[in-house]
């Protein structure tokens, strides 16, 4: 295998001008030929012999092959290469070559940036087609008038598939939401972080253990509980007893002035 | 003559201000394109878009 490849790169090199066959005087003669002039031209027969037959590999140019026994005439490839055609029909008058760069640049410049406007333009009606449209949007909220909610009372509506209690507490529901020591809560969050306005409690009504729905205004601690595995969770729907590890969770939502937008 | 070499010397020379020039030039094309087919638009379409007839559904 070795000795195969070898073979192979060794006739992927092997370039000659010449091919001859692998005698001292036909190296000779060979030599004479591709470096001389046209004076032996007339004298080349012995090249007639040449055409081998092991060493043609797939790059193996030679430029001179084998060639009839008479009238030959050896055609060198490197003649007259010093005498350059006159292309001055072809070039442009003088020096006037600025103008010409100029706008070899220009066509170059302008091509880049209707390409790059042209990419920019399709990237982006992709990704707006995925974005969710107007409509879409539009159902992902909901909105409830405030004033429609007394104090001390409970509301549960519908957003996402999903319950979402609000509870319009009272001045003495936000200062015991308030008055408990954080540090020994299980899930320790104040009640300043769970609301925006302290008389709006808004959150979803899912139960962080098992997903049941809690009762309001039930439990221990004034707040809700869960029927199924009895959490309690108290004004500020944190968690306070019973197995759910995390307190009430509170959705994105904005107030207007007389409205509040769940979403 | 000195217009094509003013070009040359000051966008094409060096090759992050030719780079510069295309994205920038992208922009702008853009937004000149934009603003131009949306006139075009509603040049066309006068009287019949929701934002010309809105006034007589909305109060």
């Amino acid at each position: 295998m070795a000795a195969i490849s070898r073979t192979f790169a060794s006739q992927l090199v092997n370039r000659s001008y010449v091919n001859v066959p692998a005698s001292a005087g036909a190296l000779k003669k060979a030599f004479s030929i591709s470096s001389s002039s046209r004076d032996e031209e007339t004298q080349a027969p012995t090249l007639a012999s040449t055409k081998s037959r092991s060493s043609a590999g797939p790059l193996n140019r030679s430029l001179v092959n084998a060639a009839p026994n008479t009238n030959y005439q050896t055609r060198l490839q490197h003649t007259n290469t010093t005498t350059i055609p006159d292309f001055s029909k072809y070039k442009k008058d003088g020096n006037n070559y600025d103008s010409g760069r100029a706008f070899t640049y220009f066509m170059v410049g302008t091509t880049g940036f209707l390409s790059a406007a042209g990419a920019k333009a399709t990237v982006t009606d992709f990704l707006a087609n995925m974005s969710a449209s107007a409509d879409v949007l539009a159902l992902a909220k909901v909105e409830v008038e405030l004033a429609s909610i007394p104090e001390g009372k409970n509301v549960t509506i519908k957003w996402r598939g999903k319950p979402v209690f609000i509870r319009h507490r009272t001045g003495d529901e936000i200062q015991e939401a308030e008055a408990v020591n954080v540090s020994e809560l299980r899930d320790p969050q104040t009640d300043a972080e769970r609301v925006k306005k302290p008389e709006w409690l808004v959150m979803l009504g899912v139960c962080t253990h098992l997903g049941c729905v809690p009762i309001g205004e039930a439990g221990d601690f004034g707040g809700w509980y869960c029927p199924c595995h009895g959490s309690h969770y108290d004004i500020s729907g944190r968690i306070r007893q019973g197995p759910a590890p995390l307190n009430l969770e509170v959705p994105e939502y904005s107030f207007t002035e007389d409205k509040l937008i769940v979403g | 003559m000195s217009l094509a070499n003013t070009f040359y010397n000051t966008l094409v020379k060096k090759n992050s201000v030719f780079v510069a020039t295309i994205f920038g030039s992208a922009f702008a094309f853009e937004v000149a394109f934009d603003t131009t087919s949306t006139k075009v638009w509603d040049s066309f379409n006068k009287g019949k878009q929701w934002k010309d007839i809105k006034d007589k559904y909305v109060q």
